[in-house]
């Protein structure tokens, strides 16, 4: 025992408990995991790295996390390799409160659900574990983070947003020719370019979210055959990539995430983002299990994925233009500016500021598309693991390797 | 009768394979460390894998070699820490007697040496397609032209290769429609096999597949799919139907291996069914069996598509054999 008036040197803060959490740049951010780490008592240990290879190594080695967070398209993935383990939605506190757009595929009744693989598509665990849109007890992912996708364009290209509407098919315009880049995933890059192909009407696909072997052919020729042409400078697997091709004028129009128009520095005026003709491709993130959690261990998990709801999260989340699926939990976590700019679309009424507190948006800026309700509503694909994934993926690494090694670009073609 | 002079002739394959690397182990030949793999080996032996995992297992228990963390085996006692080498077992001249080398050739027909390429062809295919060059599957192989012709003959017969417009073997691509497209004809042909085999299904066999079944036995859902073809299904009083229901299923099974071999999870998730199934056809009117089978196989066919998109994970390390080539 300790006497009275006296204390022992106080140890170094270490929690004891440790959470291992793999997973991308949307969450793994500093503001969210020292404030994890401040609630719970815990230490968040974070693995970050790019889709791809998130998803390979979720899939093969799971003993390496405990938590993984990433998107409801690539489950069919890392669901299907046993990596993961059911979430029972009875020790999920916010359940209840989670948005429609996840629990239900679309923000309401009558909107519009998207092509492809809306999250509560993968959402429930079927019998025979399948993933469907029949609710059980059990879910594959807890839906977080989400956003509705579109591309970046220089308005000095293409014109400013009073007199144009943008289209998806500037991805493949004659005006960008050699000044336009694509996110190379192949569940995300491959439905901007097929989008592009669609809007441009160079291609007609029976159903975008899920191609035939005929239709992944002829969209692959067709970016084969503008690459040769010399119409793509780059592809990119990460936000900073994608930054500085901006920042270095070298696109002109190009796949882009919502945090990248915050890192543009002075080329910020001249690269905006669009609010598409044919509709946004969106994506809805979440935070899975990893199978061999059990005991303290699986509690401590749970802990933290109630954690991931309960406000402060989606705030961090909302600062670099994510929406999260319980927004009114985290709206006592903005200020009514901040959120009157992100989930309202209406003007910034003072300079607001990123996660990490450097300005982000100008006072009077209005968010491209406005608000998360006319956002959402105008969602035309899902980010999507097809059935042909499988070769539809190999195609596009090689046309990315092609891309980025210049082979055989036909100098001096039309 | 005339018997053999080679006195190694009627020993079993492991038991030749066993006894080269054993001499060149001893000898020093393959140095203290060398990390021994199946598929070299093989190569080396020209035989298939199986009974070089068996002639593994034989040094293990011997002690000449040892598991480590890695994938085969470390040539040397364990316990010494021997740091791994990795070498291609080309460079290290194996000393083969003659005699063994004769022993090991004489069963060079298509047979010795199919399951290695089938195992190739079927895996390649998810990679995208490819060409296959006669004389150079025959020089990879060792053997003549007229196996090399054997082996592809087989191949296309399982579906795994076709000719193109020019004539030149191809392999892959393997897409989702394939794959749906055999378990349709699945769908469509062995619920109607099932119904035709009912009086002549081998119902005592059956019964002890439940039995095995219940007594914990573990079986794979390959085995027991295999079972409900050969006792049930394949006893239908139509040779042509059977043929073709067999046929379809080659392609299936041959992919459903490659993955397995890739590092794909088995999936035994459907054994339950397969008790259910052998469940109702002994105990029931075959009209639930064969409404019940119908179900399974279109479960069968989105599980298997499932695990067709999985594949997308396993990276292409550019390492094909050197008879396929990409296109």
């Amino acid at each position: 025992m300790v006497p009275q008036g006296q204390t022992l040197a106080s140890p170094p803060r270490l929690h004891s408990r440790r959470l291992r959490v793999r997973g991308t740049s949307i969450t793994l951010l500093r503001q969210v995991r020292e404030q994890a780490q401040a609630d719970l008592g815990i230490t968040v240990d974070y693995e970050l790295l790019d889709f791809p290879t998130c998803q390979r190594r979720a899939a093969t080695e799971p003993q390496g996390y405990d938590v993984y967070e990433q998107c409801f398209h690539n489950l069919d993935i890392v669901w299907f390799w046993g990596a993961l383990q059911p979430i029972d939605i009875n020790r999920i506190t916010e359940w209840d409160n989670i948005s429609d757009l996840a629990k239900q595929g679309g923000i309401s009744k009558y909107a519009w659900r998207g092509h492809g693989d809306a999250p509560v598509r993968k959402l429930y665990v079927q019998p025979g574990g399948f993933l469907g849109p029949k609710p059980s007890r059990y879910i594959s992912m807890l839906p977080t983070v989400h956003n509705m996708d579109s591309f970046g364009y220089d308005p000095r290209v293409f014109g400013f947003a009073e007199n144009v509407t943008p289209s998806w098919a500037w991805l493949l315009d004659k005006r960008a020719k050699g000044r336009i880049a694509l996110v190379d995933e192949p569940a995300i890059g491959f439905f901007d370019a097929a989008l592009a192909a669609e809007a441009a009407g160079e291609l007609d696909f029976a159903d975008i979210g899920n191609m035939t072997i005929e239709e992944i052919n002829a969209l692959m020729a067709l970016l084969e055959d503008r690459r040769r042409q010399g119409y793509f400078c780059g592809a990119w697997r990460d936000g900073d990539a994608a930054a500085q091709l901006v920042r270095d004028g070298a696109v002109a129009v190009q796949s882009m995430w919502s945090p990248v128009y915050c890192q543009l520095g002075p080329q910020a005026g001249t690269f905006l983002e669009a609010a598409p003709l044919e509709g946004y491709r969106a994506w809805h993130g979440g935070a899975s299990l990893s199978r061999h959690l059990a005991g303290a261990d699986l509690d401590m998990a749970y802990e933290y994925l109630n954690w991931w709801l309960s406000g402060y999260a989606g705030s961090v989340m909302a600062r670099q233009g994510y929406y999260i699926a319980t927004p009114e939990r985290s709206r006592a976590h903005m200020t009514p500016q901040e959120w009157a700019y992100w989930y309202d679309g209406a003007a910034a009424a003072q300079d607001l500021t990123g996660p990490a507190g450097d300005w982000v948006v100008r006072a009077g800026a209005v968010r491209a598309g406005g608000s998360y309700r006319d956002r959402a509503s105008r969602i035309a694909i899902w980010n999507t693991v097809m059935d042909e994934y499988n070769y539809a993926a190999r195609a596009w690494e090689r046309f990315i390797l092609r891309v980025q090694s210049g082979r055989a670009v036909d100098e001096g073609a039309a | 009768m005339i018997r053999s002079a080679n006195p190694f002739a009627t020993e079993p394959r492991y038991e030749l394979i066993t006894r080269v690397l054993r001499s060149n182990i001893e000898r020093g030949t393959l140095p203290e460390g060398l990390v021994l793999l199946e598929g070299p080996i093989s190569i080396a032996m020209k035989t298939s894998r199986v009974p070089v995992q068996a002639a593994l297992r034989h040094l293990l228990a011997e002690g000449l070699i040892h598991r480590f963390e890695g994938r085969g085996y470390l040539v040397g006692p364990a316990g010494k820490a021997i740091t791994p080498l990795r070498r291609d077992l080309q460079e290290f001249q194996l000393n083969i007697p003659g005699e063994v080398d004769d022993a090991l050739r004489t069963r060079g027909t298509w047979r010795h040496v199919y399951e290695q390429v089938e195992e190739q062809v079927a895996s390649c295919q998810i990679f995208g397609e490819f060409r296959i060059v006669e004389t150079e599957l025959s020089e990879y192989l060792g053997v003549s032209r007229t196996v090399a012709r054997d082996v592809l003959a087989r191949l296309q017969e399982r579906g795994l290769i076709r000719k193109s417009a020019s004539s030149h073997w191809i392999a892959g691509p393997l897409t989702a429609r394939t794959v749906r497209e055999k378990f349709e004809m699945r769908r469509i042909m062995e619920p109607a096999a099932l119904r035709l085999a009912a009086p002549h299904i081998r119902y005592a066999e059956v019964e002890h597949v439940l039995e095995m079944m219940d007594s914990g036995s573990i079986l794979t859902s390959e085995s027991l799919s295999e079972s409900l073809l050969d006792l049930c299904i394949a006893q239908a009083p139509n040779a042509t139907l059977v043929e073709m229901i067999r046929s379809n299923r080659l392609l299936l099974s041959s992919v459903s291996r490659a993955l397995t071999s890739l590092g794909l999870p088995n999936d035994d998730e459907t054994n339950d069914q397969y008790r259910t199934i052998f469940d109702l056809i002994s105990r029931h009117p075959i009209d639930s069996a064969v409404e019940y089978l119908r179900d399974h196989i279109e479960i069968l066919s989105r599980r298997n598509l499932a695990r067709l998109k999985i594949v997308a994970v396993v990276q292409e390390t550019g390492a094909f054999a050197p008879y396929l080539i990409p296109q």
